[in-house]
């Protein structure tokens, strides 16, 4: 799995913004809430792992922004702003629920009712109908019919 | 000389593949044996001529022959024995011929199988499946030839990709590639029946045990895909929502979903038109998938315009798509059927349901695979669609989906009366939600677990009710425990090889919920001699050491783990150093056990040997996954065991 381009220029940035980071004073940060915006974020020269997960240097460096910035002060939200800002829309595991992004989120669960409405509307014309009777086959009565059923759903069970 | 032998072979069975197709259909229009014959012929020689490429190739890899550009990129004079015959299928052209190789090994069982029976759809079935190893056998000519000759001949190859040096990466793609070729034969009796407009259940009985192979391959190889992503990648997870991983599960969703609706057809008539509009799905998303990983499009829109692979692939796609459709498009009018539905509360529209939330996985994987394409082809933005989005969509799906597997297969055919859904239901119900609340005031907060946990012992509920009551009833006609039980799998096979099939999801389901839930990581640094705690372990660093191996620079950490109870174990993960990579490789050093794994990757370290950066995990219940795969692999055996009546 060879880094395209864009990846390799990603890692390049992100030197530049390591650089950039001003010594900051080290105070605790909450690791969970780390774990938790780096769940959220891709790691950069990965094939599809989040910051949080990957063993790649480049998260480990990353994942220390995050300690960074947070200690710093700054808000989760303005953590994830940074990084947008940096690497665009993409460093966001999941598009942002806005604009053309909101499709991604409606579509399957639009999808899902189409197909329970369809199954529903399935499930209607089929009942409505009344029991078609074969052509050829003489009449059977209510009864006889009934047992039959009651007997194929017996064979069914056991 | 082995690039042109190999390319020469390949040509010769891309015209017998091509000759075939079209020599069975023309029999098959005009029932002239002699033609079915000569193809039947053409099928068994592109499997020679595809076996001989394989061999050829491997025999490329043995002797380091650098003149096959496909081995000089692909192995190295340091890459060991086993990894230069795997090295095979480690990239794209080389994954084709296994492909290729695959299909027309399944062309000869069916030639073998079917020669002398089902008259009227051999010749089609024949004609669909050579007609796709000729496109792969066109891929394997043009787009993306394996042979190709590279001069001049280096004095070595850049070896093969680190992470593909494993024992995961010998089995996971023949796996998963013996389940995306496997849908090919239930697609090609479909398009046969589509063709002789034999649209009755034959094809449907003919391909069931197919389809159950095809099937199990795809979630064996997606469960190793699993275990190598989990013991090789070091991140400690198993399943990433990539767009390779969505591929392949994509035809594995409505497989799943089609070996289920075939039941309708086969019971009750109905679903006709939708069981073949399934198997058509699933063949496509094979190809589909392929497309998608290989076409290098997932990486850019851009990156689809310069190799050809891509076009190749979607004109075969649309192809197939078109082809099938208008198949079934023209034979509506025989396929439409007198749906009958008694009452809601039946098997057909809890079966209805599955399909349903089946179908929308696969939609949702499909969408939110294709979804960054289409956000830059549309906007020029790129975007990621990972975890997050997959996890939020399909994990209630996937729980719905588990309560169907409890419902489905018990709940009457027809009409299920008050008695019946008493019967079996009401136990497992208050057994499945009792064991939320003990779980719960057990101190499990986490409501998705909660959930899971009642579906899981809900459904085993049914499945043991179930078959207690059938072990007795054959009991009562005189047989022991042991003859009752054995009796029982061995007559109604098909029906309890998919109730063991349905605990082997079970298994995976739980161990998904509890290591999603219950994993603990941290990451630290540490001096030597000094150790960190985690979920009862404490692991202490012990020192670092340098060494060359054969094609790789490692250091090893050593590690002790000790646990309360006073076991200990040293650990020792490293970092691999390729010359033909630009990162250094992580290897992982774990503990498996049946509740948890320890679970350690080597980080940063200080050159000295002084100080070293870990990442520390406690998976719990991973290895349920595993075990879910035996068990799927049990209920399956069971499931396609020969029917009694033939085997007597």
């Amino acid at each position: 799995m060879s880094h395209p381009p864009l990846t390799r220029l990603a890692a390049a940035a992100l030197l530049v913004v390591m650089a950039a980071l001003p010594a900051l004073a080290a105070a605790p940060v909450n690791e969970d809430t780390v774990r938790e915006i780096g769940t959220e974020l891709r790691c950069v020269v990965c094939q599809n792992l989040s910051v949080a997960d990957s063993p790649s240097e480049t998260a480990n460096q990353m994942r220390a922004i995050i300690r960074e910035r947070l200690a710093a002060g700054e808000t989760p939200e303005q953590v994830k702003a940074y990084f947008v800002e940096k690497y665009g829309l993409w460093i966001l595991l999941s598009p942002p629920k806005q604009g053309f992004n909101l499709l991604v989120w409606i579509v399957p669960f639009v999808g899902l009712g189409l197909g329970l409405v369809l199954v529903a509307f399935t499930v209607r014309r089929w009942s409505r109908r009344p029991a078609a009777v074969p052509a050829g086959i003489p009449e059977m009565d209510a009864a006889t019919r009934d047992r039959i059923h009651r007997e194929m759903a017996d064979i069914d069970r056991s | 000389m082995t690039p042109e032998l190999g390319y020469a072979a390949t040509v010769v069975a891309f015209g017998l593949a091509l000759y075939g197709s079209i020599a069975s259909a023309v029999a098959g229009r005009t029932g002239r044996t002699a033609l079915v014959q000569s193809s039947e012929r053409a099928a068994v020689g592109v499997w020679i001529l595809v076996t001989g490429c394989m061999l050829l190739l491997v025999y490329a890899f043995l002797t380091f022959d650098f003149s096959v550009r496909y081995v000089a990129i692909n192995t190295n004079r340091g890459t060991p024995f086993y990894y230069r015959i795997t090295a095979l299928w480690g990239a794209l052209e080389g994954s084709i011929i296994l492909w290729t190789w695959m299909l027309a090994l399944y062309t000869l069982i069916v030639v073998v199988q079917y020669r002398r029976r089902h008259p009227e759809f051999y010749p089609w079935v024949l004609s669909a499946m050579m007609g796709i190893a000729a496109f792969f056998l066109l891929v394997m000519t043009i787009p993306a030839p394996p042979f190709e000759r590279l001069t001049p001949v280096p004095p070595d190859g850049r070896g093969l990709n680190p992470l593909l040096q494993d024992s995961g990466m010998i089995t996971h793609p023949v796996a998963l590639y013996l389940g995306f070729t496997g849908f090919t034969v239930p697609f090609a009796f479909a398009i046969a029946a589509l063709a002789t407009g034999r649209i009755g259940d034959e094809w449907i009985t003919i391909t069931r045990r197919w389809t159950v192979i095809a099937w199990y391959f795809l979630a064996l190889g997606l469960l190793i895909g699993g275990w190598w992503s989990y013991h090789v990648l070091g991140w400690g997870g198993y399943w990433a929502w990539d767009p390779v991983e969505n591929a392949a599960v994509l035809p594995w969703l409505t497989g799943t979903a089609l070996l289920h609706s075939v039941m309708i057809q086969e019971r009750r008539r109905m679903l006709k038109i939708w069981n073949l509009t399934l198997v058509i799905l699933t063949f496509s998303l094979t190809i589909f998938g392929t497309f998608l990983t290989r076409s290098g499009i997932i990486g850019s829109v851009h990156a689809f315009s310069q190799g050809s692979i891509g076009a190749f692939f979607l004109g075969f796609l649309a192809l197939v798509l078109l082809t099938s459709f208008s198949l079934l498009a023209w034979r509506m009018d025989r396929l439409k059927a007198q749906g009958e539905l008694d009452s809601i509360f039946s098997r057909e529209s809890v079966f209805l349901l599955n399909n349903v939330f089946l179908v929308a996985a696969a939609f949702t994987v499909f969408f939110g695979t294709i979804f960054p394409l289409l956000s830059e082809a549309v906007r020029g933005v790129k975007v990621s669609v990972g975890a997050p989005f997959f996890n939020l969509v399909n994990i209630p799906l996937f729980l719905g989906l588990l309560i169907l597997m409890g419902v489905g297969p018990l709940i009457a055919w027809r009409r299920a009366s008050a008695d019946n859904l008493r019967r079996n239901f009401l136990m497992p119900t208050a057994v499945g939600v009792a064991a939320a609340v003990i779980a719960r005031a057990l101190g499990i907060a986490n409501s998705l677990v909660l959930l899971c946990i009642a579906a899981v012992v809900f459904v085993t509920g049914t499945i043991v009710l179930d078959f207690l009551r059938a072990v007795r009833a054959r009991r009562r006609s005189g047989d022991g425990w042991a003859a009752a039980t054995l009796g029982l799998l061995r007559r109604q096979n098909r029906r309890y090889g998919g109730f063991v099939v349905h605990l082997g999801i079970l298994v995976v389901a739980l161990g998904v919920a509890g290591s999603n839930a219950w994993s603990l990581h941290t990451e630290t640094t540490l001096g030597r001699g000094e150790s960190v705690e985690l979920g009862g372990y404490r692991v202490r660093f012990d020192g670092l050491r340098a060494s060359e191996e054969s094609n790789h620079f490692k250091v090893t950490g050593t590690f002790t783990v000790s646990n309360g109870v006073g076991s200990r174990d040293v650990l020792y993960p490293a970092k691999k150093y390729y010359a033909q990579e630009q990162n250094p490789i992580a290897y992982v050093d774990y503990r498996l056990g049946l509740i948890e794994d320890v679970y350690l990757v080597l980080g940063d370290f200080a050159r000295d040997g002084s100080q070293a950066t870990i990442k520390l995990q406690v998976n719990r219940m991973v290895s349920w996954l595993w075990l879910g795969g035996l068990v799927l692999t049990l209920g399956t055996g069971l499931a396609i065991l020969p029917d009694r009546k033939k085997a007597a």
